[in-house]
């Protein structure tokens, strides 16, 4: 099989987090911050070593640093935790499910919470006026992706977290897509960085990180054992341990690191270059192809991924027939509504191409090769 | 010197402090906090050198120090 479904897990994983994980499940056998003995806190001091490394990386404090099991969790965290008193919250017409949904169940259930959608539109200096228009005296908090799952659309998150940054409003980023291929840092307005540590960071599925700047205490979601103030019914108040309620991902967690320390290594711009490169390739030569459409314009940047449609089957056959031949790449709708409800291809979906840093020229030339095939007889 | 124990926020802030300190040549270690200087599962750091001048190193990075008690030579 080859892999092009990079945006949702990458794969294969570096062999230094594959070999981090299992010396994790071998010998880091303690649990951390709880019982105290040896192991308990050699265990501790390994999981504080990935703090630190993740907080160089995003530029904030190593106590600042929430492992999650995922972004969707990190998001939740940030967003109802910022949102829970009330007010107003705005997000992107192109959100994930992961912002869409806890936005819009928290419009639903707390009326004193209010949602807005602000369009993303041709320009960038049109949406950030489109956010901008949509602020009201009781806007709370703003979230948004910094580049979209569906098309790869860079939003102009540093020029509206700015803006909240100007008008005193939380900003959160989900950099579900962006961390490990752009160079997105805390401060500047960006408050909370919530991204996956299973994608461009290349660490283990059930892992995902939650960054704070300090600057917005939040209110849980989840309480229970922390391993800190543990005769109080209340929960800890202070980060990390406050969201990190119950036993952590300790092999997925030590996976992160060595899969931060893999970016770190290989160089963010590298990746990029090299990911670019292989979905420049892939558009300009889908695109060339009658009958198939493929997401791109030329106005607009994007992170490397490359969506595209096909005139004669929806995604989910073209996804079927490309995996039977040997293509892993994702159709559908990428668990984003708003995204493709603005695209007007809820109908449809969109066939996903996402490379990673281990993908190849010669894989692609297979995958082209194929779709000529289907462009020319079908499927 | 002396040692001395002092309660800090979680383990967190231990290995922060732990850290911190002994990057500065200072003796530092992690330990559970014993029942009588803390208020449940907590974390303390073993130290031992004047403990104003590790107070102010702590304040310094915002960790916070609950309790402290003199450990008997």
């Amino acid at each position: 099989m080859i892999y092009f479904d990079n945006s949702a897990t990458t794969y294969p994983k570096p062999s230094a987090v594959l070999n981090r994980a299992e010396y994790a499940s071998r010998y880091l056998g303690g649990n951390p911050g709880r019982s105290g003995h040896k192991m308990s806190v050699r265990v501790a001091d390994e999981v504080y070593k990935v703090r630190e490394k993740v907080a160089d990386f995003f530029n904030a404090k190593p106590e600042n640093v929430v492992f999650t099991l995922n972004c969707t969790h990190a998001i939740n965290f940030a967003m109802k935790g910022v949102m829970q008193e009330g007010g107003h919250i705005i997000i992107s017409s192109l959100e994930h499910n992961a912002v869409s949904r806890p936005a819009f169940a928290l419009a639903q259930t707390n009326r004193n919470v209010s949602l807005s959608v602000a369009k993303v539109a041709d320009r960038n200096e049109k949406t950030v006026s489109n956010f901008k228009s949509l602020i009201r005296k009781n806007t709370k908090c703003i979230c948004m992706m910094a580049a979209s799952n569906v098309t790869g659309e860079i939003l102009p998150f540093n020029e509206i977290a700015a803006v909240c940054k100007k008008k005193g409003i939380c900003f959160i980023l989900d950099a579900a897509q962006g961390a490990g291929v752009m160079d997105i840092k805390l401060g500047e307005g960006i408050n909370f960085i919530c991204c996956a540590g299973h994608k461009g960071l290349y660490g283990l599925s059930g892992t995902g990180v939650l960054i704070s700047d300090g600057k917005y205490p939040l209110s849980t979601i989840i309480e229970g054992g922390t391993g800190a103030t543990s005769l109080e019914l209340k929960q800890t108040d202070f980060l990390p341990e406050q969201l990190e309620s119950g036993t952590i991902n300790v092999p997925g967690i030590i996976s992160l690191g060595a899969g931060v320390d893999f970016v770190k290594k290989t160089g963010i711009n590298n990746i990029r270059r090299k990911e670019d490169r292989l979905c420049d390739m892939f558009a300009t030569q889908v695109g060339d192809l009658n009958n198939f459409t493929v997401i791109r314009e030329y106005n607009k940047k994007y992170a490397p991924l490359v969506s595209f449609s096909y005139k004669n089957a929806n995604s989910f056959e073209v996804t079927e027939y490309l995996s039977n031949r040997g293509f892993a790449l994702r159709g559908g709708f990428h668990c984003s509504a708003l995204a493709h409800k603005t695209l007007g291809t809820e109908e449809d979906g969109l066939t996903r191409f996402s490379p990673a840093v281990f993908n190849s020229e010669i894989e692609v030339k297979k995958l082209v090769t194929e779709l000529k095939k289907v462009n020319n007889i079908g499927i | 010197m002396q040692k001395s124990l002092i309660a800090v926020s979680s383990i967190t802030y231990a290995m922060k402090a732990k850290k911190l300190l002994n990057n500065m040549g200072l003796y530092c270690e992690i330990q559970k906090t014993p029942k009588n200087l803390g208020s449940g599962c907590g974390y303390s750091i073993r130290v031992r050198d004047d403990l104003r001048y590790i107070f102010s190193i702590l304040d310094s990075e915002n960790i916070a120090h609950k309790a402290y008690q003199k450990i008997p030579e």
